[in-house]
This record gives C-alpha cells, sequence and structure tokens, in this order.
C-alpha cells in the first residue's frame, strides 16, 4: 500500500487531471493505431483547450467490433462520448457477422489514411510489380504474401489485386501474421515471396535497401516514396486504411454540428499537424456528406471482396 | 565517435540529479501500476506516456524507461507473495516462488528475482548496445517452421516437467489447449467456440486466466479447509536474506535464464513466455536439488525471473534495429520514441547515435534504480505474508478483480474470472496441475498458427517441417528429450524421475 | 463438495466419474463446434478445424481414461472441504459482478472485501465491508484519478468526483 501512496504523490507532482469531459472509446489494446489515435486526440484536444480534460478507454477485441457494439449500447444519446475506428473495422464487421455496424454510431470525420504498400524482399528475383504479377498468374500458391489478420486491409488489398489482375482471389496464398511487426519480420527473413502493409511500416526498410518496393495502392504517386501505384501498373486498386472517429448515436443536430466543430479544431491545429508529422501519418481528414459517401462506397467494396475470397458468405 | 564513448556521454546524462529523480518517479510509478495482474507494461506504458510529454526529451526518455522496466519487474513480486501473476511472463515464477514464500522464505525469493532481474537486464542490455545488428540477423533466420520446432520442444520439455501423474498432467495441458481454441481463427478470421457471444471473439486472455487460477483458485481452496485455515501463519524462517547457500545455487540460473531469454525476446515471434518455460524446464533438469522442486526451489525463481527480463531487453533487438514493434510492449515503446521525432528502424542506430546510446543509458540506469528500490522493500513486502489470513486473502482478490476490471471492465471479464476460478479450485481438489492449462493456452495457438503457416509457404508439404537445419535440429532435441525419460525409465531408473517430476502445484 | 466418497478408495469415485463426464462434453463441444466451420485451409491442408478436432478427440480418450481411474478408485485422497466459506467467497465475487456498473468500483469491490473476510471466519460484516469500501476508494481514487486507468464509478465515487 506504501508504494501506492508514494505513487499517488508522485504521479500528483507531475499531472492534477481533471475529470474527463470527452471519452474516447479506442477499440483497441494499448499500443495499436486506433489506441494512438486516441492517445494523440487526447493530447491535442486538452492542449488546445478544446475539451478540459479527455479520458481515453481501451475495449480491445475483434477487430475493433467489441468496443462498437458496447460504444452503441452504453452511450446513446451522450455527447461526450467518441469512438475511434476505422477501414479495418468494416472488414471486421462483416467477416464477424458483427451485428452492431457502422451504421448504428454517428460517423463524424475521417482524421489520418495510410496507403497500402506492396514489396518483396531485397534479395527476391522479382524486380517489379509486373514481375510479381506474371507469378501470381503463373501459379498463385507459389506466391506467399505476408500481412496482417485475416479479413484485414492487407488481406483486401491482396484479394483485390488478385481480382485486378484475373487471378481467381480464393486462390491467393495469404499468411495472416498478428501484428505488422511479425509479418515483416517474415518478409525480411525471405520466409514469404511478397509482403503488404502500409507504406510507413515498410519506409525505413525501403531507405536501407533490405525490402523492395513495388507499388502502391494511392491514386496517384505519393510525394517522397519512389513506387508506382497500381493504377499505372493497370491494375485498378485504390485503397487507403483509414482512421476515423465517430460519435454516439441517438444524437440531435446540434450535438452533432457541435461534436464535427470541435473535430476540426482539432485537426485544423498546429499541434495536431505536428503529432501528425512525428508520428509520420498523413492527413486525410474528411467531414460532412463527403466522408458519408466514401464510407458507403467503401463499405460496398470491402463487402464485395471478402465475399470473392470466401470469408464473408 | 565509437560505441563505448557514446553509451559513456549517455551515461554521463543520466548520471545528472534531476535525471535521477525522473527515473526513480518512473520505476516507483512502472511498479505500481506494473503489479496490478492483468496489466503489463504495455498498459502500464501507455496509461503513464502522457505523464512524460511535459518533460525535457532526456528526461521523458529516462522516465519512460524507467516506466518500462518498472512495469516489468511489478509482476514477479505479486507472483511470488501472493500467488497472483501481474503478467503471463511471470506466471512461472508464481510455480516456486510462492510455495518458497509459504514456506516463509519469501525473502530470498524476492531477491533472487531481483538480483537476477538486475544481471539479466544488465547483460541483456549490453548484449543489445553491442550486438544487436548480428543477434537480429540469427532471429530472422526464423521462420514458421522454426518457430514450429521450438514450440514443439517448449511443448515436450514442460510437459515433462508437470505432475506426478501422466493422466492429469495431460488432462491440464489440453484443457488448456481446448481453450485456446476460442476465439477468432487468426489464419482465417473464423470463429471458433465463440458461440455467438462476441466477448469470446478475442478468445481467453492468460492473464485472466491465470489470475483466476492460481488466485482465485487458491482462495476458494483455501477457504474450503475452513477453520483449519484461519489459525495457520506463514512464519518467516531465518534472514529475509539471501544465504551463501542461496547466492551459490542462483548464479548458474540467472546466467542461465540469461541466455535462454535473450535470443527468444528477440526472435519477432518468441514471446517473453517461451523463455521462462525453457528456462524452468532447463533448471528442474539441472538442478542437484531435484527433491524441492514443486515445494520451493529457489533455482525455479533465478532461472525465469532472469530469462523474463532479458527478453525484455531483447524485444528492443528487432524494435531498434528493424523498427519491429513484436509485442505490444514494442509498440507502445516506438510511440514513445515518436514523441522525439525518432523513428526506429536499420538506420537508427547510424543517424541518431545520440538518442539510441541516451536510451540505453537510460535503461541501465532504470535497472540499477529498481534493484536498489526493491532490495529494501524485500523485508516490508515478507511482513505482508504476516497478515491474519481473512484480510490477507480479502486483499488479494482485491487486487486480482482491480487488475482484471482495468485492463477490460467488463462484467464479462469478470465473470470468466470466477469460471475459471471455480475450475481452479475444482482442478485443485482433485490434483491436477494448474500450470499446464496456462501453458497449454499460450502454447497452443502459437504451435497451431506457426505450423499452418509453414505448411501454407511449402503448399501442403509437410516435409518442409525438417528440411530446414535448425528446425531439424530443434526438433531432434525435442525427440531426445522426449524419448531419453522413457528409456531411463525401462532401465529401471524410473524413482528418480518421479522424484524429479514432483507436483508444482 | 465431495467428502463422501473418500471412505472407501477401492470404491468406485463418483466425483471423479463426474470429471470424466466433463471432460467428455468438451471434447464433444470442440467436436460439435469444428464441424460447422468452413473448411479454408487453402494450401496449408490444415484448416480451422484441424486443431480443435484433434483437441477434442484427445479429450474424449482423457475422458475414458479418468473414468477407468475413477472406477478403479486411483485418484489421490482429497481434504475435506467446508461448503460454507467457500460460498461465502463465491457470493462475493458474484456480488462485484453483478454490482460493479450499478453501484461503482468501491462499493462492489467493498462488498468482495467483506464477504471474502466472511469466508476466512471473520464475521463482523458491517466491519468488514465497510473497511472493504474505504480501501476500494482509495484505490479507485489513485488508479483513475491519478493514474487515469478507467474504472466504473457509481455514486459514491461521484460524490467526492462529480464527473467521474
Amino acid at each position: 500500500m506504501k508504494t501506492f501512496i508514494l505513487a499517488g504523490l508522485m504521479a500528483g507532482l507531475t499531472a492534477l487531471p481533471a475529470a474527463a469531459d470527452y471519452t474516447i472509446i479506442a477499440p483497441a489494446a494499448p499500443g495499436g493505431g486506433w489506441d494512438q489515435t486516441a492517445r494523440t486526440m487526447q493530447t491535442v484536444m486538452q492542449g488546445e483547450g478544446i475539451s478540459p480534460s479527455v479520458q481515453v478507454q481501451n475495449v480491445p477485441g475483434a477487430g475493433g467490433t467489441i468496443g462498437l457494439a458496447q460504444f452503441a449500447s452504453q452511450s446513446a444519446g451522450n455527447p461526450d462520448a467518441l469512438i475511434v475506428g476505422g477501414f479495418v473495422m468494416v472488414g471486421a464487421i462483416l467477416t464477424n457477422a458483427s451485428p452492431v455496424t457502422l451504421a448504428d454510431v454517428t460517423p463524424i470525420a475521417r482524421l489520418t489514411g495510410e496507403y497500402e504498400a506492396i514489396v518483396v524482399p531485397a534479395a527476391s528475383p522479382i524486380a517489379d510489380i509486373n514481375g510479381l504479377i506474371e507469378a501470381l498468374k503463373a501459379d498463385p500458391g507459389a506466391v506467399s504474401w505476408a500481412g496482417g489478420s485475416a479479413g484485414g486491409t492487407d488481406h483486401i488489398a491482396v484479394g483485390l489485386l488478385a481480382k485486378a489482375a484475373g487471378v481467381d482471389p480464393t486462390k491467393i496464398n495469404y499468411i495472416a501474421y498478428s501484428g505488422g511487426g511479425e509479418a515483416l519480420a517474415a518478409i525480411l527473413g525471405n520466409q514469404v515471396t511478397a509482403g503488404v502493409s502500409s507504406v510507413g511500416e515498410f519506409e525505413e526498410q525501403v531507405k536501407a535497401g533490405t525490402l523492395r518496393l513495388l507499388a502502391v495502392t494511392a491514386p496517384e504517386r505519393i510525394k517522397g516514396v519512389d513506387a508506382p501505384t497500381l493504377k499505372e501498373s493497370g491494375l485498378d486498386v485504390q485503397l487507403q486504411n483509414w482512421r476515423m472517429v465517430a460519435a454516439a448515436p441517438g444524437l440531435t443536430d446540434e450535438q452533432k454540428a457541435k461534436v464535427s466543430a470541435d473535430i476540426e479544431k482539432m485537426v485544423k491545429s498546429e499541434a495536431w499537424q505536428k503529432q501528425l508529422a512525428d508520428k509520420g501519418w498523413s492527413d486525410t481528414y474528411l467531414a460532412g456528406p463527403a466522408f458519408q459517401e466514401q464510407l458507403a462506397a467503401d463499405i460496398a467494396s470491402t463487402e464485395a471482396v471478402l465475399k470473392a475470397i470466401g470469408l464473408v458468405k | 565517435m565509437g560505441a563505448f564513448e557514446f553509451l559513456i556521454q549517455g551515461l554521463g546524462t543520466a548520471l545528472q540529479p534531476a535525471m535521477l529523480l525522473y527515473a526513480l518517479i518512473g520505476v516507483t510509478l512502472g511498479t505500481a501500476v506494473g503489479v496490478l495482474p492483468g496489466i503489463g507494461p504495455a498498459l502500464t506504458v501507455a496509461l503513464l506516456l502522457p505523464v512524460t510529454y511535459h518533460l525535457d526529451p532526456a528526461g521523458s526518455l529516462i522516465m519512460f524507461c524507467g516506466i518500462y522496466y518498472g512495469g516489468m519487474y511489478g509482476g514477479s513480486t505479486t507472483s511470488i507473495l501472493l500467488n497472483t501473476p501481474g503478467e503471463s511472463s511471470s506466471i512461472i515464477t508464481a510455480l516456486e516462488g510462492n510455495k518458497m514464500a509459504r514456506a516463509g522464505r519469501g525473502g530470498p525469493a524476492l531477491a533472487t528475482a531481483a538480483i537476477g532481474s538486475f544481471i539479466a537486464g544488465l547483460i541483456a542490455t549490453l548484449f543489445l548496445a553491442f550486438l544487436a545488428p548480428w543477434i537480429v540477423k540469427a532471429a530472422l533466420a526464423f521462420g514458421p517452421r522454426e518457430y514450429f520446432a521450438l514450440m514443439v520442444l517448449a511443448f515436450v520439455t514442460v510437459s515433462s516437467a508437470f505432475g506426478d501423474s501422466t493422466l492429469r498432467g495431460l488432462t491440464s495441458l489440453f484443457i488448456g489447449l481446448g481453450l485456446a481454441c476460442v476465439g477468432i481463427d487468426q489464419l482465417t478470421g473464423q470463429a471458433r467456440m465463440a458461440f455467438g457471444v462476441p466477448e469470446l471473439l478475442d478468445g481467453v486472455e492468460v492473464t485472466t486466466l491465470a489470475v483466476a487460477m492460481f488466485a482465485v483458485g487458491e482462495a476458494l481452496a483455501i477457504a474450503g479447509l475452513g477453520s483449519r485455515a484461519a489459525d495457520e501463519v506463514i512464519p518467516v524462517k531465518g534472514s529475509v536474506w539471501m544465504t551463501a547457500k542461496d547466492w551459490s545455487r542462483s548464479w548458474k540460473p540467472w546466467l542461465r535464464g540469461t541466455a535462454i531469454g535473450f535470443p527468444i525476446g528477440a526472435m519477432p515471434a518468441g514471446g517473453a513466455e517461451i523463455g521462462t518455460f525453457l528456462s524452468y524446464a532447463t533448471e528442474k533438469r539441472l538442478t542437484k536439488h531435484p527433491e524441492e522442486f514443486g515445494k520451493g526451489a529457489i533455482e525455479g525463481v533465478a532461472g525465469p525471473e532472469a530469462a523474463n527480463n532479458a527478453s525484455a531487453a531483447g524485444t528492443l533487438v528487432p524494435l531498434l534495429t528493424l523498427g519491429l514493434p513484436t509485442s505490444a510492449t514494442a509498440a507502445i515503446m516506438l510511440a514513445g520514441f515518436q514523441q522525439f521525432g525518432l523513428q526506429p528502424g536499420p538506420l537508427l542506430f547510424a543517424t541518431n547515435p545520440t538518442l539510441v546510446w541516451g536510451l540505453i543509458a537510460s535503461l541501465l540506469i532504470a535497472n540499477a534504480m529498481l534493484l536498489i528500490l526493491n532490495l529494501p522493500l524485500i523485508g516490508l513486502w515478507v511482513r505482508l505474508l504476516t497478515i491474519p489470513r481473512h484480510w490477507l486473502y480479502a486483499g488479494i482478490l482485491l487486487f486480482a478483480t482491480l487488475g482484471t476490471i482495468g485492463a477490460n471492465p467488463s462484467t464479462f471479464e469478470l465473470g470468466m474470472l470466477l469460471g475459471f476460478g471455480l475450475l481452479g479450485y475444482v482442478m485443485r481438489l482433485f490434483g491436477y496441475p494448474i500450470a499446464p492449462v496456462v501453458v497449454g493456452l499460450i502454447l497452443g495457438p502459437m504451435a497451431e498458427q506457426q505450423l499452418r503457416r509453414a505448411l501454407s509457404i511449402s503448399q501442403g508439404d509437410w516435409m518442409t517441417l525438417v528440411q530446414s537445419p535448425i528446425a531439424a535440429i530443434l526438433l531432434g532435441i525435442a525427440a531426445l528429450a522426449f524419448i531419453v525419460p522413457l528409456i531411463l525409465r525401462q532401465s529401471g531408473k524410473g524413482e528418480v524421475l518421479s522424484q524429479l517430476a514432483g507436483d508444482e502445484d | 463438495m465431495s467428502q463422501a466418497d473418500q471412505n472407501n478408495q477401492r470404491r468406485a469415485d463418483r466425483a471423479a466419474l463426474v470429471i470424466a463426464l466433463g471432460l467428455a462434453l468438451f471434447g464433444a463441444v470442440l467436436l460439435w463446434d469444428s464441424a460447422r466451420l468452413a473448411d479454408l485451409g487453402g494450401y496449408s491442408g490444415v484448416g480451422p478445424a484441424s486443431m480443435p478436432r484433434i483437441i477434442g478427440l484427445a479429450l474424449l480418450g482423457l475422458a475414458i481414461w479418468t473414468a477407468a481411474e475413477a472406477w478403479r478408485g486411483d485418484f489421490p485422497e482429497r481434504p475435506e472441504q467446508h461448503a460454507g466459506p467457500v460460498l461465502w467467497v463465491v457470493g462475493g465475487l458474484v456480488a462485484q459482478l453483478l454490482l460493479l456498473n450499478v453501484a461503482g468500483f468501491s462499493i462492489a469491490t467493498g462488498l468482495l472485501f467483506g464477504l471474502t473476510a466472511r469466508g476466512f471466519g471473520k464475521r463482523n460484516l458491517a466491519l468488514t465491508v465497510g473497511i472493504g469500501i474505504v480501501l476500494s476508494f482509495f484505490v479507485w481514487a489513485v488508479f483513475s484519478q491519478l493514474l487515469s486507468l478507467h474504472l466504473p464509478a457509481g455514486p459514491l465515487e461521484r460524490v467526492f468526483f462529480p464527473k467521474g
């Protein structure tokens, strides 16, 4: 008990947070992208005086669907409750047949996003994206892909790529890893043919010359990244792994407007921009009807590709 | 400047009085939150990261390392004293450590854990500093089939060390393996054994199971003894310090634990628990006091504790050299680096040596600070056990549930804690060993996934499993570890072996 | 809960037979659940259903083995158990579970504390629950207010920290 008292006193010396105004649910374990997004929001909102005190609560599990379900049922009508989510959630809702979907909350805005990159180990005989596509067409089973969890963004990217290249998506040999780190290790260790993950995940390795970047899933070339888009290579694939913030269901229009305004203020702040730059996240802020449209389109295309891969019936 | 100059310079910064104060605050906060069962170093660092935002980079780096090592350290104290593992990598510590505490030797158990952690942390941090680029190359040679072989080895060595009844040991293991099937299948995203319950999709949390089986199950079993239990007081025998004999029995396990834990921690999919399992099994085989295993053998605390701390430093190898966050803890560490615009990766040692060496110096300082802070506290901790049983167990349950609620405030998780607690109680009653359940839950999914990955890559060719030299050697060792005891038993040395396999529960 | 079967070692151990039944049930559930999984083994040939099937079969085998040992009365002797104290402790855990989100952390955990102490022979519930609530409230305050760990707040917590 004495340690607790000591710890309490010491923490008290460093910072004395008051009770929370906004509560942000990070539907993931600490350390992941959503958790970091929520905690960055916390820092910026507090620092900019948008909210005197923000609390972050982790509700991990099942691609965010557990947090989402809890949020939808417990926070209905509460204008101070927010949840962080993203593209992975779209896929998880479908693969887990989650009873609660994004239609049950109030999506406010897309905050950041990353494009996917396709790489091969430096020692690989495959020189460019066409070489990889040729190999895939010749024998889809012989091309093993390392990426994140089954049905996640990376898996969807490979599915879309196969489809665009005219290869049966059910025939792809996708090896799911639990985190970006493990998948990256498998690629670096030459255990698999190719790897898929966000551009930032591979950046340092590409710079050091241990990985060869073949293509990215952006609509146009990304500044500072020396790789063609899939579109340039004649494959109609575009994919952004975005993160968003949503508010509780059942809010009035004024409440929605207030939350949207707070988020906009946060995104426009210098502190937020600095955090994004530090973390290597790009600003893909999108709100209002444009975001709603984008969301609907993403859900439709994700459902189509997950069905094609065979993960959703 | 060479590596040494950078390190000396880093140490110079870290040894300033203000920096030492930050380190002290860091290890204290880290230990305070880290002792909570279910709240490991990852969550500890995540919770306390905002505290470090306000400091200058050097101070915040030092505090951050203090929190990290403090969080790692916190788990073992509760394992030893309260039989409540603070995190999955200190589960094995509870086996012998708590038995020692029961026998009135809690002091030496805590001391060997603290000193072992310090020595392992010191050696491993130095390895990290000077050998990281070579170690990471070796670690990357481990693909799915090599990991599978490593898991098989862990299974064989660990299960042969459990319990006096083959039937009950195997039953416990398979209950754990069965529970491991619950949740989303990693490789195909399909839900198994979830029965439409969303909370089950992520499977059974290792710390929930461990805390339930060890702490709750035991509280129920002791309560079930009725009034007999109330009178029994735990004696504190002899000195709270380690005797010369304790030292001579501890130093080899410390070094062996470090040697096992560090490389496994450096492997991207190794996991700190595997190192502790292998270290425990090794000590049990090599000890000159096999009869003490299961009743409080100091080697069984010294080895795994060193292994778990060494693997914590090992985790930093792929993080610093490749930018690979291979665990939740590493991922949150990454977030900590990014506060300074520091992007770990293959070029980090070359482009930003001052910060890297500052970090390594901070780790050394935090490590030493923990030892200095914790050794004097041991006397205080041990006295915790002299609290009357009704207060002690009420406190243990408060504490066990606090960790579970803090990590995931859901009624369902508490329900699981109760359910598994009852399971642990019944298993205790019928003489089933507890640890294999937890081992099965941890190793089962790892082995399954790596096997399926290996076979996917080879397109279904099982020969792939022995076509890599590393995998073949590991499987060979596993086969020997399985067969040799059988032969020994045949040739009439059975008694020695049955002594070797004491009941650890 | 199982003191009755102790008297005769050579007699069939009924409680152990129940364990065998439980193991068989667990195995059967694994097999039943794996049967409805789509076979997505892909190139590996080992699908999501393979491992549960093997474990399920192994558990059925262990159930038979357990039943055989139980039949011969080979299980070790069990210490005599008192149901009362165990029920107090279980009651404490159930009370905490049910009240956590209604009454908040301190009151729910205070009850757990008091009921556990009762199970271990401390009879004065007013005293133990009281101490438990004060202690839990202190823990709540330190962890939720100073270390920003999220712990459920109830009426008691809101009196002192209105914003939770």
